[in-house]
């Protein structure tokens, strides 16, 4: 016996459009709350990276706190402001850092003005461990060697990653030369590479006199002997000074908080000109589509705000070495708008 | 002579251009290499053909058009189906989960050629159980995001 | 010293166990990764804790390379991109009816990897991370030349082989020049309107399984998709037993692509997929009867499944002594650690000695499973085949799906991809290109890419890729050697082709 194909399509069809009716129940709710299921996705690929770990701590609170089904993805940059531009409801959020930003202002392609196309949502931490290190039988002892080797003329290669947070350092320390030394700022070199290893690596073949890393990434490299190869000693972190001294007594590994502080300002200064110092500090935050419901920017900064009022979420981050650093969606803004506008007059003025 | 070898071989790279250096490279060997292909193999091939010796690929073969072309078409409705499914239930995987079951229903379906009760009524227990099962393990147990 | 014994208990070894089973399961379906199996399992080891948590990963990994080899053989799709040259010989042999022999074989081979590679790993672990340090751009970039030139050993037709592959590397450059890897960010190869989708470029496994799993059954649609049961075709023929014996005079083999897999999988950046590549290039390049490499034979599968299991030691040794990732899914093991608060580095090893302890065990411990594991369910794994196309296809097609739209964490360009390179696949096989040249070409292009114009950018002169050190010379000769061969061997063939048809 033989079934005619048309019964057998109408069944297929039916079977379709019943389970449509079934799950539309998801869908419905009042308006300006989140609901159903929420995927956070983020601008870096990798999951073993800061980005990742940050954002999974916070959204693990906020859906505990929501009584929802949160998931971070990490889909990389490009696709993760595509989605985003793709759901107004709320139902795709994004967590980036100062690279969403800096990527526009350093013109690289693929990123637009973030406060123009996005709703800038909440701060939730900072990571206190942008750092640039030189190998450990450097010539020079310290940063200010080496603006002023840069400012009589020896050239300093640095192994950074081009367009964006790797970059920004290097960007302020020219523009200090420039300052101190006006003419002489292309002595300081940048090298493009692209991970941390390619940085190591360039490093160990003395490509490079200097390369950008972070505390985390790099610090036990700075406890190697000094007749290893590997072995470095950090310069210059990038982090305010109030920042590190949040961080926990033990620091980094072996590296104590007292350690760190000798290579924050007031001991290592990059100038800025009218006497302001340079620093930076990598701050992770909240972006959403410009359409979605204002009600739900409220909803999480309220239940954000509450996960923070409890407390247990800065022990978690503090044990991963991140700064909590939490300012609902407006004061955010106001602050990386300022932020952003005090960067772009340096990577102006070096041009 | 020395001179005039490595002043031969030195390249300055300028890193706001890198990104074309490595495709020009491979656009040259490609076109060197398709144009020996071209004198070697194409223009004998297509020779051969005129003489009537060998027969054009696709063109000049047999070929199950409902079956391949169903597939083609079944395959495009399929991944198109599931992203707009999807996208009416964000996140919950019930795109790939509603879309896969007349997918594998209909596939299965168009490559069996004969259609006795018992192998129907496989081919439907298969399409409802198959992507069931692989929804509820990925999606569920593993929480891995599908459309 | 022995302390870290006290840290063990059953649950540990359970937990290896079991990754390893989730792990082969993950690795077995076509689509699903290893990589994509640590991923999945990560936020778990944060309930489990350090020790049970590393277990689990380790026993995913190790499951889930090995696992790759099932689809290899059965299907000709690699499960994961690094059995590749598994379908190779593999396939091949399950056509002759030697499905089940074959996968014996790479579970051999695939323990031998993994136990020799954990060994290496656990004596040699810095002083090999000093080793691997040697290698800059110039060095990676010749390593990756060399396991190009198998293109040429591997093709039919040398000339169209070659075309192949580097229409494989255009189509890896389509995108953009990642920054991330030290490009300027641009994109090339593509029209504005494809930047919203093209801009990474097409990503490897869908590329990979569409090309492998969804042009096949479009040849076969085409075809009829004939009822003719595939059983017959893994019905136990004469020679489709086996037995240990098929090892002999295989030791060389085994233990030298055990030690490739080791060593390129503990170069950053060049690990996966090149190592089975280079492998199989160097038993066909250095064995004596490799004619028949291609056509089903065991050393092939020897070969590629001892190296790529050599892998998982070999990309853990950058991971534990310089904190960088050797491979995709040493990146997410990362993850691990950085949960739990320990950080990996140069100082891993002599400061966490318990953990590095634990992680040897569990590492050996999850081979051991494997293969017993796999070596006695093969029988019925290999049934697989005997499944009616008409359910097998649909259900494969759809696995695609998932592995495509999960392996970037959801993007359903991925997806496209699949269909995109199905249909390419079905094209290139209609006019006569060749397939594998084509994947390995796309494969190793993008760091060949890197590594060539990275390397120009810092020393401004090509004589540098002779000059750098005494490694790019003796990869030079590799090189050398390759090519020579694979010129021999085919104006051999040509000759005993001339031979046959007078004759």
């Amino acid at each position: 016996m033989t079934v005619s194909k048309k019964q057998l399509v109408g069944l297929g069809s039916a079977a379709v459009m019943a389970s449509m009716t079934f799950g539309a129940g998801v869908a419905m709710a009042q308006d300006g709350e989140l609901r159903g299921n929420i995927r956070v996705v983020i601008g870096s690929t990798s999951t073993g990276g800061d980005t990742y770990q940050n954002s999974s701590i916070v959204v693990d609170k906020l859906a505990e706190q929501l009584d929802l089904n949160m998931k971070v993805d990490a889909v990389g940059a490009s696709s993760a402001f595509r989605t985003l531009d793709r759901d107004p409801r709320g139902n795709t959020l994004m967590i980036f850092h100062d690279q969403s930003y800096l990527g526009f202002l350093y013109g690289v392609q693929g990123y637009e003005n973030i406060f123009e196309k996005y709703t800038i949502g909440p701060t939730v931490a900072i990571n206190p461990g942008n750092a640039y290190l030189v190998p450990k039988d450097s010539p020079y002892e310290n940063l200010d060697e080496i603006i002023a080797a840069v400012g009589e003329g020896k050239e300093v290669r640095v192994a950074i990653q081009p367009g964006g947070v790797s970059e920004i350092g290097f960007s302020a320390l020219k523009n200090a030369v420039a300052i101190e030394y006006p003419g002489q700022e292309d002595n300081l070199v940048a090298v493009n590479t692209g991970s941390q290893a390619d940085k190591n690596q360039q490093l160990y073949d003395d490509q490079v006199d200097m390369i950008h890393g972070s505390v985390q990434a790099n610090e036990q490299f700075t406890r190697l002997p000094e007749d290893d190869q590997k072995a470095m000693r950090f310069v210059w972190l990038t982090a305010r000074q109030d920042t590190i001294e949040q961080a926990p007594e033990d620091g980094m590994g072996q590296t104590s908080r007292e350690q760190l502080l000798e290579y924050v300002e007031p001991n290592v200064t990059v100038t800025m000109g009218d006497d302001e110092n340079f620093t930076f500090d990598k701050e992770f935050f909240f972006l959403y589509n410009k359409e979605m419901d204002s009600g739900i920017v409220d909803q999480i900064d309220e239940a954000l705000a509450e996960v923070y009022a409890e407390g247990e979420i800065q022990e978690v981050q503090k044990n991963s070495f991140f700064i909590p650093n939490f300012k609902p969606s407006d004061e955010a803004s106001e602050y990386l708008k300022n932020k952003m506008s005090r960067y772009e007059e340096i990577i102006e003025n070096i041009q | 002579m020395e001179s005039g070898l490595s002043s031969l071989l030195s390249v300055s790279i300028d890193f706001e251009t890198s990104h074309l250096v490595f495709p020009t490279i491979i656009h040259w060997i490609l076109a060197v290499l398709f144009a020996i292909i071209l004198v070697t193999k194409v223009i004998p091939f297509l020779a051969a053909v005129k003489r009537g010796e060998r027969t054009l690929p696709i063109v000049g073969e047999s070929m199950d058009g409902f079956r391949f072309f169903g597939t083609l078409a079944l395959i495009i409705a399929y991944f198109y189906l599931m992203a707009v499914v999807g996208n009416m239930f964000p996140y919950t995987g019930y795109g790939f989960l509603f879309v896969s079951m007349p997918f594998v229903f209909l596939m299965a379906l168009m490559y069996l050629h004969e259609w006795t009760k018992k192998a129907v009524v496989i081919v439907l227990i298969n399409a409802i159980i198959a992507p069931s099962l692989v929804w509820f393990v990925l999606a569920k147990l593993f929480r891995i995001t599908l459309p | 010293m022995m302390e870290f014994v006290s840290l063990l208990d059953v649950t540990f070894f359970l937990l290896a166990g079991f990754g390893a089973l989730v792990g082969i399961i993950f690795g077995a379906i076509p689509g699903m990764t290893a990589t994509m199996a640590v991923a999945v399992c990560l936020p778990l080891t944060y309930a489990l804790g350090l020790n049970n948590g590393l277990a689990l990963l380790l026993g995913l990994y190790v499951g889930g390379i090995s696992g790759g080899m099932v689809p290899a053989v059965l299907l000709n799709i690699p499960g994961t991109p690094s059995s590749i040259t598994t379908t190779f010989d593999g396939y091949p042999m399950a056509q002759k009816g030697e499905g089940e022999k074959a996968l014996r074989v790479c579970v051999v081979a695939s323990v031998i990897g993994g136990l020799i590679s954990a060994a290496v790993l656990f004596l040699f672990a810095p002083m090999l991370a000093d080793f691997s340090i040697k290698f800059s751009y110039v060095e990676k970039f010749l390593i990756i030349l060399l396991a190009l030139s198998v293109i040429a050993s591997l093709s039919s037709n040398m000339l169209v082989g070659i075309f192949s592959g580097v229409i494989g590397i255009w189509l890896s450059l389509v995108g953009v020049y990642s920054i991330s890897d030290g490009g300027n960010g641009k994109t090339r190869l593509m029209a504005d309107f494809m930047e919203p989708y093209l801009y990474e470029g097409f990503s490897l496994l869908p590329v990979l399984i569409g090309i492998f799993g969804i042009s096949t059954i479009l040849l076969e649609a085409e075809k009829g998709v004939k009822s003719e049961l595939t059983s017959d075709r893994l019905k136990l023929g004469k020679g489709g037993v086996f037995a240990f014996s098929i090892f002999k005079g295989r030791f060389t083999n085994l233990v030298r692509s055990s030690f490739i897999g080791t060593f390129v999988g503990m170069l950053p950046g060049v690990g996966g997929s090149a190592a089975s590549v280079l492998a199989y290039t160097q038993e066909k390049n250095l064995s004596r009867d490799s004619s028949e490499m291609g056509k089903g034979a065991p050393q092939g599968l020897m070969a590629s499944e001892s190296a790529n299991n050599a892998l998982t030691g070999g990309a853990l040794i950058p991971l534990l002594s310089l904190g960088i990732p050797g491979d995709s899914t040493t990146a997410v093991l990362i993850g691990a650690f950085t949960l739990q608060g320990i950080q990996v580095g140069p100082l891993f090893i002599p400061e966490n000695a318990n953990t590095w302890y634990i992680m040897m065990t569990a590492l050996v411990f999850a081979n051991i499973v494997m293969f017993f594991l796999m070596f006695f369910a093969i029988k019925h794994i290999a049934k697989v085949v005997m499944v009616p196309k008409h359910i097998l296809y649909p259900l494969i097609t759809m696995m695609c799906v998932v592995g495509a739209y999960a392996i970037n964490y959801g993007i359903m360009f991925d997806v496209w991809t699949l269909l995109i390179f199905g249909v390419l696949g079905y094209l290139i096989q209609k006019i006569g290109l060749e397939v594998a040249p084509l994947i390995i070409g796309f494969i190793l292009g993008g760091q060949a890419e890197i590594y060539f114009v990275k390397s120009l950018e810092s020393f401004g002169t090509l004589s540098i890729f002779f000059t750098k050190s005494p490694i790019a010379v003796v990869l030079w000769l590799l090189i050398l050697a390759s090519v020579v061969f694979s010129i021999v061997m085919s104006l051999k063939s040509r000759a005993k082709g001339r031979q046959d048809v007078l004759s």
